[in-house]
């Protein structure tokens, strides 16, 4: 599993499709996706909304996580890092915001590879 | 030795400032920043109590003035965190110049102890627009970090729990 990070609108999205040989239609959007059939896809990205999205039906975003990459081991996942603000005032921010970063830090300690990208530029950070 | 730790939200900054402490060898004090105030507080406050517990930390809750705290010279601090130091320096002390007076205090702190070992926060790159307070803390607390940085042996940033070394070399222990 690849897991590539960063700022919103870092060009990390652009950055697996130069580097993975992808085309667009083979990235599911985190946002959008309806979990099924998660064994065929090659890529996620915004995976940080889809955190949300579980949080919203009861789902345990690790335990989701970890299935996934059980059942597809060479899945690329993309997602924002989204602790570096504010602590934000309502309460379900908060918890996305913390469900986030836990589910990063589990994603990134599974991965083979971990790239952050920064202004386009992708440094990589394991592997 | 000063090494500072920063970092998002839950990106595993204080794990990799424990091990740290842990590794050296040295008695271990913890310093508590954190207002025990709030539902959030106390569960944050609890998870890191957890997280510590066993590794033979005695911990001082300090909220301001941190360098009046009696330490052993040989001993490793943990100092947790500034975001929260920050804060209570502005708003609970009033402090009106929070970013001197508080690298001031750290550097003393620093001159007391074998090991310092100091988790900040990063708070400004959500690109949102906040009341003057908050911008002011921001602000604050982002020239402090950079100022702390220069006074820091190794600078570490962790992202989703990797430790990525911004200044000095890379810790065996990591």
């Amino acid at each position: 599993m690849i897991l590539i990070v960063g700022g919103a609108y870092q060009g990390k999205t652009e950055y697996a499709l130069k580097n993975y040989g992808l085309d667009r239609a083979e990235i599911a959007n985190g946002k959008t996706f309806d979990f099924e059939n998660t064994e065929i896809i090659k890529c996620i990205s915004d995976y940080h909304e889809a955190v949300k999205h579980f949080i919203e039906n009861g789902t345990d975003p690790i335990e989701f996580s970890e299935k996934l990459i059980e059942n597809n081991p060479d899945i690329i996942i993309i997602m924002n890092e989204i602790g570096n603000g504010i602590v934000p005032l309502d309460k379900s921010e908060r918890v996305w915001r913390e469900q986030t970063g836990k589910t990063g830090c589990f994603l990134a300690e599974r991965a083979d590879e971990v790239i952050r990208i920064t202004c386009g530029c992708g440094v990589k950070i394991k592997g | 030795m000063f090494i500072l730790i920063t970092g998002g939200s839950k990106s595993g900054k204080s794990a990799a400032a424990e091990k740290i402490a842990v590794s050296s060898g040295l008695p271990l004090y913890y310093i508590a920043t954190m207002m025990p105030y709030g539902d959030d507080a106390h569960e944050a406050i609890e998870r890191h109590r957890k997280m510590r517990s066993g590794k033979g930390f005695e911990t001082v809750e300090k909220y301001t003035d941190v360098f009046e705290i009696t330490i052993p010279k040989r001993s490793a601090v943990l100092l947790e965190c500034i975001g929260n130091l920050c804060a209570n320096e502005m708003f609970s002390a009033n402090c009106k110049n929070a970013y001197e007076k508080i690298f001031r205090d750290i550097e003393l702190l620093n001159r007391k102890t074998g090991l310092l070992i100091a988790v900040t926060s990063q708070v400004g790159e959500d690109g949102i627009v906040y009341d003057s307070g908050t911008m002011e803390y921001i602000k604050e607390l982002g020239k402090l970090n950079a100022r702390l940085a220069g006074l820091a042996d190794c600078v570490i940033e962790t992202v989703y729990g990797i430790p990525l070394i911004l200044k000095g070399e890379k810790l065996h222990c990591l």
